[in-house]
């Protein structure tokens, strides 16, 4: 408890054996389940001591009994507790991307054969959470951490222990799952209108020019709608009563289509540029309509769904960093 | 260590009722032991701490605690005249665990409550250490597991943290048994016991005044149990002696003052002794019981001059002895003058009528011999009854029992006889002990109870030495006979299991009496000594501390390693068929072809049969069996299936 | 996968298909598996591996009528289901029914066709049924479609929606034959002749009547318990980026039930399910960044004990 805090990293390293970040599925092993008393073990262990010494000094019988059966229990309660926490299985979950300043959720699912109970997990940083975990079936656990930078967000060394099932013994034991949380750029809290002007579509860029003019079949006409819409041919085959048709084409019109572009955001710090594209991103992705992306080094065709979205979101995030 | 939670989260619901729940298994057995007033206000301070939690109200505040603590030591004082000592420290353990429940709020308190629960059963001991005892702790040890098991994890319903702390008992089991045969014992006291240390213990006092043996003889409390080495001897040979009592003032009779402390007076006989082994219950007092005349003192024992034996300290624990004896034996014959003059000594003007007629039997007789002869006769003459409800005695209670009442209990006899030899110029005096005592048939021992509790004579002759004379005997023969319930007359009040109309409940108490026999001689009376004869006759020559704790260490470790694969294996499914392939996969793990847990059957059977073609068929047979019970559709014969399957699977030897 | 399979009801079938495509028994099996369940199936291969003969051989083997439709991105949902036409003679419309109306539609380079063209086909899938002109026309029974598509990074195409791949109850690969597979498709009769020579081993009835024993192929509690823990393990492991819905679950049921079915089984084995699981949540499945789709499906298999 008094450890300074450089030694205890040099214990944790040396406690963890295996370099963090391991692959999944992690096991905890036998080497690397510790075991001590707990505070409470130690005061058990200390009025054993006194009960030993009171059954010997008036010749109990009975109370060399009773003192021998719970230092049993002791004994027992350390198998218990080891077994509780002994050859888990840890393996990392989904773990949902989030912007800077939120709380990144990780999920790690523990498995096991057995049945174990009164799992608790912390971070270093003091998320911490408690689990049942059923026989074959893998509990889900979630550890929440603050995301506060963009990009990659590595889930840190985890500890594990229990005291189940007295609380007089403690095992525990560190890992680190390869897991890691994609954080993207924070929406910027105010950022200028989406730049529908700037962004008319000319083509250059990707493959935008997807069918202004896929027809996709029919409806009635309306006043409105152009000359060059309606089915001539169609209707020319029909009856004269019958209505006259409107050709409907796929695809968006240009007003409805928006390039996010790095340059059209004001000049300054990366991050804020990068804010400023996911504020933009997020509001057309509201808006329904199509758009695409363009980062200095790398652009993403319009588009639109969450997949898209998705997409831009991790090219924001990794902007101008390892992709892995 | 590294990020240790030292926090004690507030206690659950569950969890406060396990506490309290605690609190009255611990308290129970030791109500009866503890003053009125400490039973009530302890069961009052639980009552009202659930009240409490029922109606989530507020604890009381500190400074309130502090008053009650306050309140009930100075009681405790009071009543105990100290704060120290054996009484008043179990009492002040029961206030602190009431008052300790009133202050519950965080995990930590709760273990502290464990902990003096644990100590409560520990000194529930001093009071008694029966089987039912043992029962009673073993209910304490359930619950305070339990409570332990709800402070960690308080979701589990009460049913299923008893059951889990009972297995997690069971599994201590071992343990317990190791530690209790192997651990090194100490001989206590380690150090002085406290001045009460023992109260309350019956047996026989230090002097007998008339009325006090015939107290003890209402009760049934067992005084010692004997194991002889061969043949019994004859019921009227069974005289335990205990303090002789050579003193008297006109009504009561004291042992002899500043008695030198010494080796036996007499040479111990080369033949004709009897052996056997007393196991002596606690009683207080430094007396060890022998049959007369015992032949050498027993370990860590002394002997008197008038041929009694002591303990070097009173006897506050069951403790076991072995001695031997030898019926025949007298001794004293060379009594020194000194000795035989204060064995005259009457007090002045006591029993006038005694003496003159002792007078005129010695003015009769040739010899101190006649004189006894005389005095036994008149004796019988007089017609006394035995009974166990004498007539109170005034002030020359050997007269007045002798000529008036003449009716009484053996302590009257003696005194009265001893009274008349004295008297008669002959020296006398009293012994106190045992007469007798019942054989159980169930285990063959010899059980000597209060009630066997007796007073006889014994008389210096010239050339004899000191004789044994029960004046009881004389008119009461069937005492020494049979037993006290043949010896008094119809309608006295006899102790309960001394009643013919309740020879069953004679049968079910020499069968408890048998139990708790080997309990005491192995459990409570499991002493160093014992465990060192254990240990030689299990086969270690010279079991020292040393020894012990090595074959501790080894065994200990055996079972740890035995439990932790118990523990650490598969648990076992409860369903059958599950069962059977889990055992089939467990028996061709040792060839390495365990299942792995995302294989089917027939996959694991093909991989089985590549690895071991001559099981193939077998095993694609097992595999069919299984995935037709396990995922086809139910069918009639599923039971005989299932039965084959079993078969099987025992039969299979991959 | 190991489940005994010696007397199924279609191995002759199967045999009689394998001898056309050479070395690819696997898969006619699930797409047989795929027919039998009332599913389509969405094969995603390079040209020229054998998408459309196999096909044909299903259409051929089971007796069923068989419509080719080559997907263009010019093609109209019209083109599909079918027009109606004025009839000045009769003074109404006549519904010309598209190449839809086939027992074994063959909906080849599906991807090529816009969206639009690919909902109208999908819709037809998943109903069974065709409404046009406000008029609804049940589709022929049995119903299958094999819907080819080529691997989703060529240039100039539509890949499907996720949402609409779900209406594909598998999507299997054919992959190129192996060595001595190949030598001899290069070196034995042209398959078209021998497709020509082939005769129906069954009737469009029986096969209607397979198709219903397959529904009423047993499951035990325990392999729904297994079908769930599968998908339960898809909603939480970093493995997927999303998880199986109930839907993609109740379809491994049924291409489970159809692959048990075809190996003469009245019940579904765990085997089964490991089967048909692969081709059954491929194309439903986004696997994380940077796993292949194939190594988190064996992943899942491996992560799930079966009860």
């Amino acid at each position: 408890m008094a450890l300074p805090a450089a030694l205890r990293e040099r214990f944790i390293t040396w406690a963890l054996r295996v370099r963090p970040p391991e692959p999944s599925p992690i096991v905890l092993s036998q080497r690397r389940v510790y075991v001590l008393p707990t505070r409470a073990g130690l005061g058990y262990a200390a009025a054993l001591l006194v009960m030993l010494i009171g059954s010997i000094n008036y010749n109990l019988g009975l109370g060399h009994v009773l003192t021998f059966l719970l230092g049993g229990l002791g004994v027992v309660a350390i198998l218990h507790t080891f077994r509780n926490l002994v050859r888990l299985k840890v393996s990392h979950g989904r773990t949902p991307p989030v912007f800077a300043g939120e709380m990144a959720v990780f999920h790690l699912l523990l498995g096991s054969d057995v049945e174990r109970r009164a799992l608790r997990l912390w971070l270093p940083e003091g998320g911490d959470a408690r689990v049942d975990v059923p026989a074959d079936e893998p509990a889900d656990v979630r550890l929440a951490l603050p995301a506060e930078r963009r990009g990659w967000l590595a889930l840190p060394r985890i500890g594990l222990e229990t005291t189940w099932p007295l609380g007089l013994i403690r095992a525990w034991a560190y890992c680190a799952p390869d897991a890691r949380c994609l954080v993207y750029p924070r929406p910027a809290a105010k950022a200028p209108p989406l730049p529908w002007a700037q962004s008319r579509d000319t083509g250059k860029h990707g493959g935008g020019g997807r069918g202004r003019d896929d027809f996709a079949g029919f409806r009635n006409h309306q006043p409105a709608d152009p000359p060059r819409h309606v089915a001539w041919k169609h209707t020319a085959r029909r009856s004269e009563e019958a209505p006259l048709l409107t050709k409907q084409f796929e695809g968006a019109t240009t007003a409805s289509r928006v390039w996010l572009d790095w340059q059209a955001t004001p000049e300054g710090d990366v991050e804020a540029r990068l804010s400023i594209l996911t504020r933009w991103a997020l509001e057309a992705h509201a808006s329904g309509f199509e758009w695409g992306l363009r980062l200095p080094e790398t652009h993403l065709a319009p588009g639109s769904g969450q997949a898209h979205l998705d997409t831009a979101l991790r090219m924001l995030a990794l902007h101008g960093r390892d992709a892995h | 260590m590294a990020a240790t939670r030292t926090e004690t989260p507030a206690l659950a619901a569950a969890q406060t009722g396990w506490l309290l729940a605690i609190g009255f298994v611990a308290l129970a057995p030791l109500a009866p032991h503890l003053p009125g007033w400490l039973a009530g206000a302890t069961l009052a301070a639980l009552v009202w701490r659930g009240w409490l939690a029922w109606r989530q109200r507020p604890l009381p505040s500190r400074w309130r605690l502090t008053l009650l603590v306050l309140a009930g030591s100075a009681g405790v004082g009071y009543q105990f005249g100290s704060l120290f000592g054996q009484n008043p420290g179990v009492a002040l353990l029961v206030l602190f665990l009431a008052l300790k429940q009133l202050e519950t709020r965080t995990v930590r308190d709760g273990l502290a409550i464990v902990l003096l629960a644990y100590f409560l059963a520990l000194a529930q001991f001093f009071y008694s250490q029966t089987i039912p005892a043992a029962l009673a702790t073993a209910a304490v040890a359930i619950t305070a597991t339990a409570t332990l098991l709800s402070l960690t994890d308080a979701r589990p319903a009460p049913a299923a943290q008893l059951r889990r702390a009972a297995v997690i008992l069971g599994q201590a089991l071992p343990f317990m048994l190791l530690l209790f045969v192997l651990f090194p014992r100490v001989q206590g006291p380690l150090w002085g016991l406290p001045k009460d240390a023992g109260s309350g213990l019956t047996g026989l006092s230090d002097s007998m005044a008339p009325g006090a043996i015939s107290h003890l003889s209402r009760s049934d409390a067992i005084a010692f149990r004997v194991r002889f080495d061969d043949a019994m001897p004859e019921r009227a040979q069974l005289y335990w002696r205990g303090p002789v009592l050579s003193e008297f003032d006109g009504r009561t009779w004291r042992p002899r003052r500043e008695l030198p402390r010494a080796t036996l007076p007499y040479a111990e006989p080369a033949s004709g002794g009897i052996g056997y082994e007393v196991t002596l219950e606690a009683h207080g007092k430094p007396w060890l019981f022998a049959l007369e005349l015992p032949g050498a003192t027993p370990e860590l024992a002394f002997a008197t001059l008038d041929f009694q034996l002591l303990a070097k300290a009173p006897v506050l624990a069951r403790q076991r002895y072995l001695a031997r004896s030898y019926p025949l034996l007298r001794a004293g014959a060379d009594e020194s003058p000194a000795l035989r003059q204060q064995a005259l000594a009457l007090p002045a003007g006591s029993n006038p009528r005694i003496r003159r007629l002792a007078a005129s039997w010695r003015a009769d007789a040739r010899s101190d011999g006649d004189v006894l002869r005389q005095a036994q006769a008149f004796f019988l003459r007089q017609g006394l009854i035995y009974t166990l409800n004498p007539p109170l005695l005034g002030e020359h209670s050997a007269d007045e029992f002798l000529f008036d009442t003449r009716q009484g209990f053996c302590e009257h006899f003696a005194s009265a006889f001893a009274v008349a030899m004295r008297a008669a110029g002959v020296p006398a005096r009293v012994v106190t002990g045992y007469q007798g005592g019942e054989v159980n048939p169930v285990d063959g021992w010899l059980t000597v109870r209060q009630y066997d509790a007796h007073a006889w004579t014994e008389v210096w002759l010239a050339g004899r030495g000191w004789v044994r004379v029960d004046p009881t005997a004389i008119s009461a023969p069937t005492r020494i006979d049979l037993d006290l319930a043949a010896a008094v007359p119809a309608g006295d009040p006899l102790p309960l299991l001394m009643r013919a109309e309740f020879s069953w409940l004679r049968d079910l108490r020499f069968r408890w009496d048998a139990v708790t026999n080997t309990w005491n001689q192995w459990v409570l009376g499991y002493t160093p000594e014992r465990q060192r004869q254990l240990l030689q006759r299990l086969g270690m020559p010279a079991p020292d501390w040393r020894a012990m704790t090595a074959l501790l260490a080894a065994l200990c470790g055996i079972a740890l390693l035995l439990l932790t694969a118990w523990i650490l294996r598969r648990q076992r499914r409860a369903d059958p068929l599950a069962r059977q392939w889990e055992k089939l996969s467990r028996r061709l793990a040792r060839r390495g072809l365990g299942r792995q847990a995302a294989e089917g059957p027939f996959d694991y059977a093909e991989r089985v049969a590549r690895a071991l073609p001559a099981v193939a068929a077998e095993m694609r047979g097992l595999a069919a069996l299984y995935a037709r019970l396990r995922y086809a559709p139910p069918a009639a014969d599923r039971a005989k299936t299932l039965d084959q399957l079993r078969r099987r699977v025992a039969c299979f030897r991959p | 996968m190991h489940a005994p399979a010696s007397d199924g009801p279609l191995d002759a079938v199967v045999a009689a298909a394998g001898g056309i495509i050479l070395g690819k028994e696997r898969q006619i099996r699930l797409a047989l598996a795929c027919l039998l369940a009332r599913g389509h199936l969405l094969i995603e291969d390079v040209p020229g591996v054998g998408k459309t003969t196999l096909a044909h051989v299903l259409a051929k083997l089971l007796g069923l009528a068989f419509q080719r439709i080559q997907f263009t991105s010019d093609m109209l949902p019209a083109d599909i289901l079918g027009v109606s036409i004025f009839d000045r003679a009769r003074g109404a419309f006549d519904f010309h029914p598209g190449p839809i109306f086939a027992q074994v539609v063959l909906a080849d380079e599906v991807n090529r066709a816009t969206p639009k063209t690919q909902s109208a086909l999908l819709e037809a899938m998943e109903e069974r049924q065709v409404t046009a002109e406000g008029r609804t026309r049940p589709l022929p029974a049995p119903f299958f479609v094999i819907a080819t598509q080529n691997p989703a990074h060529q240039i100039g195409t539509f890949p499907l929606p996720e949402s609409q791949l779900d209406r594909f109850l598998m999507r299997i690969a054919l992959g190129y034959p192996d060595r001595a597979a190949e030598r001899e498709l290069l070196a034995g009769a042209d398959r078209r002749e021998l497709l020509a020579g082939m005769s129906p081993g069954l009737t469009a009835e029986q096969l209607i009547g397979h198709q219903e024993s397959v529904r009423r192929v047993h499951v035990a509690d325990a392999l729904i318990d297994y079908v769930q823990a599968l998908a339960g393990h898809t909603r939480v492991s970093a493995d997927w980026q999303a998880g199986l819905s109930p839907r993609a679950a109740l379809a491994l049921l049924a291409g489970a039930r159809a692959w048990g079915w075809l190996a003469g089984r009245d019940h579904v084995l765990p085997e089964d399910v490991q089967a048909v699981l692969p081709g059954v949540v491929g194309h439903r499945l986004r696997p994380a960044d940077d796993l292949p789709a194939a190594n988190a499906v064996q992943r899942l298999i491996e992560a799930v004990p079966i009860p």
